[in-house]
């Protein structure tokens, strides 16, 4: 009689692979694989940053050309703003070198680091949100280009977010909007109140915490990095906006809400601070 | 499993891992982008069986995690019970019907997503559950009824019908 084979119990299967998983969960979570991992992943994201640069470079123009298809009007708009707007800075530019000079001895004073003189690394955002769950951004700058893990990244006119991957030729930011994300910054007439961003998710406002109640905020008043010792951030960079604000009596703290500075939402080429947080 | 088996699996796997990393996650709505790694793991359980889907989602998954900045090996566990899930819910279906893949898929990747998030949300990863589910939801259950049929067709040429035993299957019932 011939013996049939008999099949692989699926149960099995799906009991090893569950097992198989959480052991690597736990290993990344507990960090105790956490070089392999970042080695690991280093290794992929230099093997696939080509492909990704060379389908940007092949999607992008398309792209471009359709949205200035569509937003034709707007662009137009915009050209004109900017004119404006490249004149007015022309003209501040003539009377800025007496202003610098002002604020750097004023900082030197106070020891803290100079934004403008610390050296930055330009790099083009080559994906933006590669998870659902995490708001991140990719660079096309890794280590080879001097970029390390906690530096922060500007473009536009603020804070973009925090260098938390590096790979040979390529690194994984953290954008100010993700949950995670934490800010300390200072405001006010003497920029002396402290307070908190907090990321609330991609493309949602940011919340800033521990403001007291009643303290006097303005809607469009400027967040900027507070640049406290051990501060991820430099001081001085424009991290939001005050949207909205409010408290009731009962409430020990403002409910304020606020929108990043620079558009998260429209980034093409940012600026990697070669600041390391200390620490 | 042979090693043109394995050969068309890799091949499937770095395709439709390009197309995300390159394509899907450019197309973001309030946040959110389509999910075609976890349509593999969906795809591979209803081409494949419990068996099968379970290994194929796994894979996808661990590959997936590679490029994300989320807890290494939560695609992978996701991967795998989804896998395993959809082979085990589609396994009695008949499966003649074009509409089938779409509905399994867009019902499959609603709950990998959940499964995410709250599993996300069990690691400590921040907002999940609060922020980041809705948005995912409503953009990556839609796409996975749009991405269905060609995921599908690429796994069912991955993962072709074995000849025998109990995890023989009727394939994707697309023609």
């Amino acid at each position: 009689m011939a013996r049939t084979r008999r099949p692989r119990r699926p149960r099995l299967t799906i009991g090893l692979l569950v097992l198989a998983s959480i052991t690597i969960i736990t290993l990344d979570y507990r960090g105790d694989a956490h070089g392999a991992i970042s080695s690991l992943k280093s290794a992929a994201s230099d093997a696939f940053s080509p492909v990704q640069r060379g389908v940007d470079a092949v999607t992008h123009p398309i792209g471009s050309f359709l949205a200035g298809a569509v937003h034709g009007g707007q662009l137009e708009e915009e050209n004109a703003k900017l004119r404006a707007e490249v004149g007015t800075l022309q003209q501040q530019q003539l009377s800025g070198p007496a202003t610098a000079n002002a604020l750097r001895s004023i900082d030197a004073l106070n020891h803290l680091p100079w934004t403008a003189g610390i050296p930055t690394v330009t790099a083009q955002v080559i994906a933006l949100n590669p998870s659902n769950f995490a708001a991140t951004i990719e660079l096309d700058v890794g280590r080879r280009s001097g970029v390390a893990v906690g530096m922060p990244v500007t473009g536009g006119a603020g804070l973009v977010g925090q260098v938390i991957a590096t790979s040979a030729s390529a690194c994984t930011v953290q954008l100010i909007t993700d949950a995670a994300s934490a800010v300390g910054v200072r405001f006010g007439p003497s920029s002396a109140a402290l307070a908190q961003v907090d990321g609330t998710g991609a493309g949602k406002a940011l919340t800033v915490a521990y403001i007291d109640p009643g303290t006097v905020l303005h809607k469009g008043e400027v967040l900027t990095t507070s640049g406290l010792s051990d501060a991820a951030f430099p001081p001085l960079i424009p991290v939001a906006r005050i949207t909205r604000y409010s408290s009731t009596p009962s409430s020990t703290e403002e409910s304020v809400t606020a929108a990043p500075v620079a558009d998260l939402e429209q980034l093409d080429y940012v600026d990697v601070m070669q600041w390391p947080p200390p620490g | 499993m042979t090693a043109s088996d394995l050969a068309r699996c890799t091949i499937v796997l770095c395709v439709v891992l390009a197309v995300q990393n390159t394509l899907l996650d450019a197309i973001r709505v309030g946040g959110a982008h389509p999910d075609a790694m976890l349509l593999l793991a969906v795809a591979a359980g209803y081409v494949a069986g419990p068996d099968r889907g379970a290994g194929f989602g796994f894979a996808a998954g661990l590959l997936a995690d590679l490029f994300l900045p989320t807890t290494f090996g939560l695609s992978a566990l996701v991967g795998c019970l989804l896998g395993y899930g959809t082979g085990l819910a589609t396994r009695g279906l008949v499966r003649a019907s074009w509409w089938l893949p779409p509905i399994v898929a867009a019902g499959a990747t609603a709950v990998g997503l959940c499964l995410f998030a709250i599993l996300g949300a069990v690691l400590g990863e921040q907002g999940a559950l609060r922020t980041a589910l809705v948005p995912a939801l409503v953009v990556a259950t839609p796409a996975a009824v749009v991405l269905a049929t060609p995921v599908v067709r690429m796994v069912g040429w991955a993962l072709p019908p074995v000849s025998s035993g109990r995890g023989a299957h009727a394939g994707t019932g697309l023609r």
